[in-house]
């Protein structure tokens, strides 16, 4: 298959310094959840990328000293000699593909708690984080400057050694060298602070001083964030991005430019949910009107013409990508191939970006189930080993996110016949209707994915409209039988909080409605006033409470937790949530439970009410987002009833569940558990996940003695 | 040695791929007969009398509507008095009725679904499509004096201008009709399926909001069309799934597809790109559908929707 | 009852295309191959009779290599009871009035109280096979059937004409029947129901005598990329104007 002429232009080389970039795709700086601390899976997660065509790979934010210490989030850290051993083989694997490594140099200032160096960060100015709590910096004096601008030079140096050919000055998201810039953070009355040219002073003078020091060697990076959307507190484009820009012009190799700043950074990595791709051309353009050096930036790009449109257009140079990398490390590779419907795309959820929020676990991807465990697993996105028994036939019953990935898998590794069915018309399972809530439309590439890789697979054959009870699945004549059936929404008031079900719930009555009913069955949502119980925490309740708000019905949300929908605020889609919950004039009740349903009210008392009075709720309709539970009926029918033995003696010699139905979770793991199975479906016992490989130092008994 | 077509008619109306027939016809060497084989023929001669056609042969018979037994006599008659070069037959549910079986029983050459035809060394060539479309074909016909040959319709200009032809009628056997016909039911709006539609409207991204859907709802109506839609509208929920074309929808193949809004991308083109006539109406120059699309506008597709309603 | 159902295996082009030596022909490494769509509902409707009987044989024919008994299996996962393939070197390439002399033998013999075929394979699109087979077999016949009523001595079927209009004919069985998509929903075959089709007897019989084949390819080409879009000027009412008039064209025919 060939490349498309049009998309020529992604593949034409570009200097950057004294390095060239084999084309325009870059990864832009970003999280994975295994900094220099777990240097394999780090570098076999970048090399990936490599492998699939970018151009330049960065590391994540990358400490330059222990004051910047973002514990408890996952940053790289470059030290000491043993961190440029660790991140060497990053650059050493990226550049085996002829790919650039970049170093993202971060000082995080008050936004780094510190919490494992137990260090003081300096900043501009002595006031604590908006990002942050409880943490204080010391008020820089000369001396701190100098010194900082010092930990920046050694530690360019430490890139350079570890074969880095990118080093950033990295500024955005409201860090040290962008604090200087922005009034927020710089209440100085010195030639640090004040004008624009004081205030530019500490990250022109740090790139001054990272130039001398490795600018032969490596090209030089600044990340700059445009507009902070605060007003002339933050940063703002015409007064201080644009002049900074002509000012540095000469001393920079590449500007990487954003917007945002620290405390509402999903204005940059954007939610599907609230933007489209491409919503910083406008800024990047910007900059490029006044830059002579290339530029380059994100903005959740997974579609070629757009990225050709926005070189044309002279809004960026390089494509910068992070989220669409994530779920497909491959997808330079894929345009160069002319391969553009066997692209992953990126579906905007954010799942990966709340594991770095949430602090510490490696990232995972709803789309890409291989992501971050390139190394752990040995998984490759793009290949498949033949499975050793694929001389079998597979039943998957079901074709929700779980089963499709498994059917899909497991006709990449070539089982000789892998039926994949569905009692409803059509694949997808809950992500069929999933993506009809609100702002979620870009969901459904979940299913439009495994539809049209499945479609190739001669092996699998997709066989809708078709229920199958024990009997059906013990006389299918498989060999394997997968159960993938999925889970539905407690319509009993069963819930997290009371572990209990809640007198008066009772989906089946008409004034009572679970997720399923409304958005898949059609179920109507009587009257004008509808309270949504929510004790789930992620977006379902919210969801319905923007649908149901925007259709005219005057909503309460309720939740017994102190927050709505808290995941959210790991997602990046809190704040606008809030703001559209507000403007439809949402109710939102915190901190309170149900304690029963009637006709017409919900009683509920505060969760700290210990003497737990009631208030009442007018209502006309109920809504129970209480906590999802698994369709396991015919799991159990087949297991319990029908027996294993029974099905071995049909000649089924594998039976397993998978996703929901197990267990329900994150589309994200249902996804993993159908990828796992099929990746492990030849070995020994495929019900038990292989160990993966865990990075940890071991000490042997004899290092006891002293 | 003659040419004959065979005209088509319906329910009193003369089938305009007739005309598509006689052009065709023109374009070879020898003289052009056409039969008209209907109860009441002379109903049709003058639709039929036009430049270029030599002769016209009526063959009365029993029968209102078409039957293939009839018309295959009918034609059987005529192949023995006239042993034309060619018998040029629509490729229509009708001719696929008696068509082929003309050409096995008497042993004659054959080809269907051919759009291009020409003389060549005293032969005939003529030009079809094979695998989908994706590749065409030159096709020959040694050891055979009479070919008979579906063309496709709209492949050729439809004939105009009037003719002076003579009229001749010509004795059928009372024909054995195994297949008759019984009764008309009329064709049912339905259940949606979009790969069975002549005509389909598609939206796409470019229609903007939700609210807008209902403009092109109507047009669709007014002009005659089924509503389809691109990925994006489904994926939204604004449109069914059963109404998006595409490689994650349905592959459609109507002899119209108007795209308004549409951009084209790889996987929406997998699924219409065989259209009979594809017509694209979108404000980018650049989009892709234009690569596709036999007839394009760059324009803005509110306006030309308006226009379009106004006409209908 | 007996019915024997014609199905063909159909190759289909992916985006890439390399031809034969001679040119005649697309090479075959580049073609995937399956069951007719056609054919699948064809098979349906015939199991859907010999199931309301209560007793009978449904009998797949097919011409083609021996490869094409994967397509012959897939109507046999489905129900059907047994299967004949035809075949004969003359036969690579062959025109469907030849592919029908092929059948007729074999149908003939089957001596069938009726006969389906889909209205048309999707790789050559003559659909002219069934009917041409109706006529060597001296039986009567209705091209693009959408529904099927068996009576006695006769059947009731719609032919759908383009637009979708319906013609309600009677007529005369034994018939040969031409089935379109979207008569019936045509069952899917279980792993079992495949793999006990791979045990079900498919007999191989040579054609008779083929005749002068009705046409013959001289060669097979890419068609030439068009010029892209003719483009339409003038404001919106001039577009518009010219967009009634093309539609208006393609669809009167």
């Amino acid at each position: 298959m060939a490349r498309d002429p049009r998309h020529d232009i992604l593949f034409e080389p570009i200097q950057i310094g004294p390095k060239t970039m084999k084309n325009r795709f870059y990864q832009i700086p970003h999280c994975n959840g295994f900094g220099s601390e777990k240097p394999m899976s780090q570098a076999y997660f970048r090399a990936m990328k490599a492998e699939g065509g970018y151009a330049a790979v960065c590391t994540e934010y990358c400490s330059i000293h222990p004051e910047s210490d973002d514990t408890h989030r996952v940053s790289a850290r470059l030290w000491d000699d043993d961190d440029i051993k660790n991140l060497g083989f990053m650059c050493d694997m990226l550049h085996e593909h002829g790919a650039l490594a970049a170093a993202e140099l971060w000082y995080g200032g008050p936004h780094a708690p510190c919490m494992e160096t137990r260090c003081v960060p300096r900043a501009p100015s002595q006031i604590p984080s908006d990002f942050e709590h409880l943490t204080y910096p010391k008020e820089m004096d000369k001396d701190d400057i100098r010194m900082v601008q010092g930990f920046y030079v050694e530690a360019a140096k430490r890139a350079r050694e570890a074969g880095f050919d990118i080093v950033y000055v990295y500024g955005s998201h409201s860090y040290l060298p962008q604090q200087f810039l922005t009034p927020y953070y710089n209440r100085r009355t010195d030639e640090y602070g004040g004008s624009f040219e004081n205030r530019a002073r500490f990250w022109r003078e740090t790139i001054e001083q990272v130039r001398d020091a490795v600018g032969d060697d490596c090209a030089i990076a600044v990340r700059m964030s445009t507009d902070m959307f605060m007003g002339e507190a933050g940063t703002q484009l015409e007064r201080d991005c644009l002049p900074f820009v002509e000012m540095c012009d000469e001393i920079v190799d590449v500007w990487d430019i954003n917007v945002s700043g620290i405390s509402e950074w999903g204005e940059d990595a954007t939610p599907s949910r609230f933007y489209e791709s491409g919503r910083m051309l406008p800024w990047q353009k910007a900059v490029k009107s006044v830059a002579k050096k290339p530029v380059l930036g994100v903005g959740r790009f997974t579609n070629p013409d757009l990225m050709v449109e926005a070189i044309e257009s002279g809004s960026l140079d390089i494509i910068a990508t992070c989220r669409p990398s994530i779920s497909d490390p491959w997808l330079p590779r894929k345009i160069d191939e002319g391969r553009l419907d066997d692209i992953r795309e990126c579906i905007g959820c954010n799942i990966c970006i709340s594991r770095w929020e949430i602090g510490g676990p490696p990232l995972i991807c709803t789309q890409n189930a291989t992501a971050g465990e390139e190394y752990r697993r040995g998984w490759h996105p793009e290949k498949f080993e033949e499975a050793e028994n694929a001389d079998n036939d597979v039943l998957v019953v079901g074709a929700g996110p779980a089963g499709m990935e498994c059917a899909m898998v497991l006709g990449k590794r070539g089982m000789r016949r892998v039926h994949l069915v569905e009692a409803k018309d059509d694949m997808g399972g809950i992500m069929r209707w999933i993506p009809q809530l609100p702002g979620l439309g870009e969901w459904a590439r979940v299913v439009n994915y495994r539809k049209i890789q499945i479609d190739k697979l001669k092996n699998v054959e997709f066989i809708p409209s078709t229920e199958l009870d024990a009997a059906g699945v013990k006389e299918y004549g498989a060999e394997i039988v997968v159960v993938a059936t999925g889970g539905y929404w407690a319509t009993d008031g069963l819930n997290g909080c009371t572990h209990d079900t809640i007198p008066g719930a009772d989906s089946s009555l008409p004034w009572q409605l679970t997720p399923e009913q409304i958005m898949d069955e059609g179920k109507e949502v009587p009257g004008e006033r509808v309270v949504i119980l929510d004790n789930d925490g992620y977006y379902m309740g919210v969801s319905l409470a923007e649908k149901l708000a925007s259709e005219g019905k005057k909503v309460t949300l309720m939740t017994h937790l102190g927050h709505i929908a808290p995941y959210m605020h790991f997602t990046l889609e809190a704040p606008n949530q809030h703001r559209i919950l507000h403007r439809l004039g949402v109710e939102i009740v915190t901190y309170h439970m149900p304690t029963k349903f009637e006709e017409g009210r919900v009683l509920a008392s505060h969760v700290y009410d210990e003497h737990g009075h009631e208030h009442e709720f007018e209502t006309d309709a109920v809504v129970l987002v209480t906590q999802r539970r698994s369709n396991e009926a015919l799991y159990r029918e087949l297991k319990d009833t029908v027996g294993l033995d029974a099905l071995t003696s049909e000649g089924i010699s594998g039976f397993y569940r998978i996703g929901d139905c197990e267990a329900p979770r994150l589309t994200a793991d249902a996804i993993f558990s159908g990828h796992r199975l099929a990746r492990e479906i030849d070995t020994d016992n495929p019900e038990v996940p292989l160990p993966f490989k865990r990075e940890r130092r071991v000490v042997e008994r004899e290092a006891l003695a002293v | 040695m003659s040419v004959l077509v065979v005209a088509e008619h319906l329910r009193g109306e003369l089938r305009p791929v007739t005309l598509e027939l006689i052009s065709a016809a023109k374009s070879l060497d020898g003289p052009v007969a056409v039969a008209v084989i209907a109860k009441d023929p002379g109903a049709l001669t003058d639709a039929v009398n036009l430049e270029g056609v030599d002769e016209i042969l009526t063959v009365q018979v029993e029968q209102e509507e078409f039957e293939n037994d009839v018309y295959q006599q009918a034609v059987e008659q005529l192949v023995a008095e006239r042993s034309p070069r060619a018998i040029l037959l629509g490729f229509t549910v009708g001719s696929m009725g008696y068509g082929p079986a003309l050409a096995a029983k008497l042993g004659l050459g054959f080809a269907s679904d051919v759009f291009a035809v020409r003389e060549e060394g005293g032969g005939l060539i003529a030009e079809r499509s094979f695998y989908g479309a994706k590749v065409n074909g030159e096709l020959e016909f040694p050891g055979h004096d009479s070919v008979v040959l579906l063309l496709r319709p709209t492949s050729w200009q439809p004939a105009e201008g009037a003719g002076s032809a003579s009229v001749t009628a010509v004795q059928a056997p009372s024909a054995t009709s195994r297949a008759r016909h019984k009764d008309w039911v009329e064709a049912q709006a339905g259940d949606v399926d979009i790969t069975t539609a002549d005509f389909l409207l598609s939206v796409g991204r470019g229609i903007g909001d939700k609210e807008n859907l209902e403009q092109f709802e109507e047009l669709a109506e007014s002009m005659g069309a089924t509503l389809s839609s691109s990925r994006p509208l489904v994926d939204a929920g604004w449109v069914p799934g059963a109404r998006q074309v595409g490689q994650s929808g349905k592959t459609v193949k109507p002899k119209v597809y108007l795209a308004l809004g549409i951009s084209g991308a790889v996987q929406h083109l997998a699924g219409m790109k065989t259209s009979g006539t594809i017509i694209a109406v979108n404000n980018d120059p650049e989009a892709a559908i234009f690569n596709v699309a036999h007839y394009g506008a760059v324009a803005d597709l509110f306006e030309v929707a308006e226009e379009l309603e106004k006409l209908y | 009852m007996k019915i024997v159902v014609c199905v063909k295996q159909v190759g289909a082009l992916g985006d890439e295309v390399e031809f034969t030596d001679d040119e005649r022909d697309v090479d075959p490494d580049y073609l995937d191959y399956a069951l007719n769509e056609w054919d699948s509902y064809a098979t349906e409707e015939a199991l859907k009779l010999r199931d309301a009987a209560g007793d009978g044989e449904v009998v797949a024919v097919t011409v083609g290599e021996e490869d094409a008994e994967d397509a012959m299996r897939r109507a046999l996962a489905m129900g059907a009871d047994r299967g004949v393939r035809i075949w004969s070197d003359e036969l690579v390439g062959a025109d469907p009035i030849t592919v029908a002399r092929a059948l007729a033998d074999v149908v003939r013999s089957e001596s069938p109280d009726l006969v389906l075929s889909g209205v048309q394979s999707s790789d050559a699109v003559q659909a002219a096979t069934g009917t041409a087979l109706a006529e060597l077999l001296g039986l009567p016949r209705v091209a693009v059937v959408t529904k099927l009523e068996l009576g006695n001595g006769t059947a009731t079927v719609h032919r759908e004409l383009e637009g979708g209009l319906i013609d309600v004919v009677e007529v005369d069985t034994p018939a040969v029947l031409t089935i379109q998509t979207g008569i019936n929903e045509p069952r899917y075959a279980t792993l079992r129901a495949i793999k006990q089709a791979e045990q079900k007897e498919i007999e191989l019989r040579e054609p008779g005598d083929l005749g002068t084949p009705a046409s013959r390819v001289r060669r097979m080409f890419v068609p030439p990329k068009g010029e892209g879009a003719e483009m339409l000027d003038g404001d919106a009412s001039a577009v518009a104007q010219r967009i009634k008039e093309l539609v208006d064209e393609r669809m009167k025919s």
